[in-house]
């Protein structure tokens, strides 16, 4: 049985059909890929199962239990996690008092880190601590949208593009931070664009469009899927067979 | 846009700035979550108390600490306004109608049941803390200016509901209470003894809001103030603390109230209307909200201008205009924001840490 397990979820926004149907399972151990063209559902998905949106229809389980539509902040403390698209934080609160925040929601019941500087070493954001989060460049905002998620003491960490906007170094930097999870017991399941660094990065892709799933394996099955070809590239117009 | 990790840019954009503007940004930014040293709070909170205690003793005369008395009740309901807008970010601008239930609740049980100060302070503490939950539902479903519409419909509906209340509220004229029940040796007619009793609470209301701020329960609101959906998806439940806030504020407004019933010893439903609720609100911006002194220097500033530059009470609303015109175009964290700001530059330290720590600010 995996961690988590999406069965049959549905999502409508009035009449446009967002998640038709979608079956997942994600387990802790290691890093699973969402990709997809925009409008595929994928930052719907994440919605749907962490709470910020009803689900229309289906069950979303974690770890056995029925979690689906319990609210947002409910299903944060079962230590599912997700950060956002847009680099969120507390901009007005230092980077400290915003890691802190999140530490002590996530210490209820024992979390994993010792104090909020632990956190701050590990995404490297420590000599940042008494910044005022909103001052900060856009790549250590992603850096800390991640520390704050891992406040929670996470076992599955949602991540909503964690690469947009970054460049090439930094990008690469932080996929290096995010490949540290999932031996450290903390399960990861990504949205990215970036084909090249999915492919390194995850265990498993799951390739959603217009809300269904269309493909699921290793990376590299899946890139070679005529399917996933025609989905990202178009319809095959007789390409040259070079 | 893409921004790179380097703050080389930065530095150069901050030396590009006139030395005025960069003055200007300095006294004007908002330094809340950045603590001053353990050691100036110390001192400052025992030079307050110092000057609060000796206050009746300085020979400042009769009017003088009747409008002492006025600003300190008036603080303490401003900090449980400074709770919820401050930290909470949830403004109100029909507080004063939480203070009159709190008075009205002691002066109906004063009338009615006989209860005297000190037993029916809890009741009117726990109305006002209920009806502060009831009128804060509709911030689960609004927020920021359609909330504050809602408050200012709520002061509107209290003034008319106790005019037309009969004898039970008193009608327009309003109701007449006896003196605070006196203590073994203290006796609260004498005007002194009803300043330290008011200073006592108003004490006990600034010691909650100074555990409050650097609690867990403090961080847990400004996080909801900053970011409500990243405050959810950490656990945290917004719903449940946004009641909770308004409630504690209303704990405030209670006590506020029945000490401005027990010091003015007759009410009025004018007295909890449109009007001094703006006040409030005028207040708590003036001063500053996020700031541990800030109420209490609105209430300062708002209650004293017309003594000291001898307004009548139409000059002193064009003056309160004027003030609060000022505050939001040069202080938009309040007079308290500017005096940490002055004192941050005067000891050479940076009131607000950009990146890179403290050198920022000397520049």
């Amino acid at each position: 049985m995996a961690a988590l397990e999406v069965r049959g979820l549905r999502k409508q926004f009035g009449g446009v059909v967002a998640l038709n149907g979608i079956d997942l399972d994600i387990d802790t151990d290691r890093v699973v890929g969402i990709v997809g063209p925009n409008g595929s559902g994928k930052t719907t998905l994440f919605n749907v199962v962490t709470g910020v949106h009803p689900a229309t229809g289906g069950t979303v389980l974690w770890q056995g239990q029925d979690i689906t539509n319990i609210g947002a902040h409910r299903i944060a403390r079962k230590r599912l996690v997700r950060t956002f698209q847009q680099a969120m934080s507390f901009p007005g609160l230092t980077v400290g008092e915003n890691v802190r925040i999140a530490w002590e929601q996530g210490r209820r019941g024992g979390g994993r880190w010792a104090s909020p500087g632990t956190i701050l070493d590990f995404v490297g954001l420590a000599p940042l601590g008494r910044a005022i989060a909103g001052s900060l460049p856009f790549g250590s905002l992603r850096r800390l949208g991640l520390a704050v998620a891992l406040g929670v003491s996470p076992e599955l960490l949602l991540l909503d593009e964690p690469g947009a906007g970054l460049n090439d170094s930094e990008a690469q930097a932080f996929a290096a931070v995010i490949a540290q999870l999932p031996p450290q017991g903390i399960g990861v399941c990504l949205i990215d664009h970036d084909m090249d660094m999915m492919a390194d990065l995850c265990d498993r892709l799951v390739v959603l469009d217009f809300g269904t799933k269309i493909a699921e394996g290793p990376p590299a099955e899946v890139l070679a899927d005529p399917k996933v070809r025609e989905v990202y590239l178009g319809p095959d117009k007789k390409a040259p067979a070079s | 846009m893409p921004v790179t990790d380097n703050s080389a840019g930065k530095t150069g954009a901050a030396t590009g700035r006139t030395r005025a503007s960069h003055r200007l940004a300095l006294l004007t930014a908002d330094n809340a979550s950045v603590p001053l040293p353990a050691s100036v709070q110390a001192i400052t909170a025992i030079l307050l108390a110092v000057l609060l205690i000796a206050l009746p003793w300085l020979g400042l005369g009769y009017r003088f600490l009747s409008i002492a008395i006025t600003t300190l009740y008036t603080a303490i309901g401003l900090y449980g306004l400074g709770l919820q807008f401050g930290q909470a970010g949830i403004m109100s601008v029909g507080h004063a109608a939480l203070m009159g239930v709190g008075a009205y609740a002691s002066a109906i049980l004063s009338v009615q049941l006989g209860l005297g100060f000190w037993t029916s302070l809890p009741f009117a503490m726990a109305l006002s803390a209920i009806v502060g939950g009831v009128i804060g539902l509709p911030t689960l479903r609004v927020g920021g200016q359609h909330y504050i519409i809602i408050t200012f419909c709520f002061c509107a509906l209290f003034v008319i509901v106790l005019t037309n209340g009969g004898t039970f509220t008193g009608s327009a004229t309003g109701l007449d209470v006896g003196s605070v029940t006196p203590l073994p040796g203290i006796n609260f007619d004498k005007l002194s003894n009803n300043y330290y009793l008011v200073l006592a609470a108003l004490f006990l209301a600034l010691a909650a809001t100074y555990l409050i701020g650097i609690s867990r329960y403090g961080r847990t609101l400004r996080a909801i103030r900053e970011n409500e959906q990243l405050a959810r998806s950490v656990g945290i439940n917004v719903d449940l603390h946004k009641l909770g806030v308004l409630m504690v504020s209303g704990l405030f407004a209670g006590l506020a109230g029945v000490l401005q019933l027990y010091y003015l010893r007759h009410i009025s439903p004018t007295l909890f209307g449109a009007f001094p609720s703006l006040y409030l609100a005028l207040m708590v911006m003036l001063g500053g909200a996020r700031y541990l002194y800030g109420p209490l220097i609105g209430a300062v500033i708002v209650n004293f201008l017309p003594e000291v530059l001898n307004l009548d009470p139409v000059d002193s609303r064009i003056a309160y205009g004027i003030c609060l015109l000022l505050v939001i175009l040069l202080l938009p964290g309040g007079v308290g924001a500017g005096i940490k700001n002055v004192y941050c530059a005067l000891t050479g330290g940076s009131g607000t840490q950009t990146q890179g720590g403290g050198s920022n600010g000397r520049a």
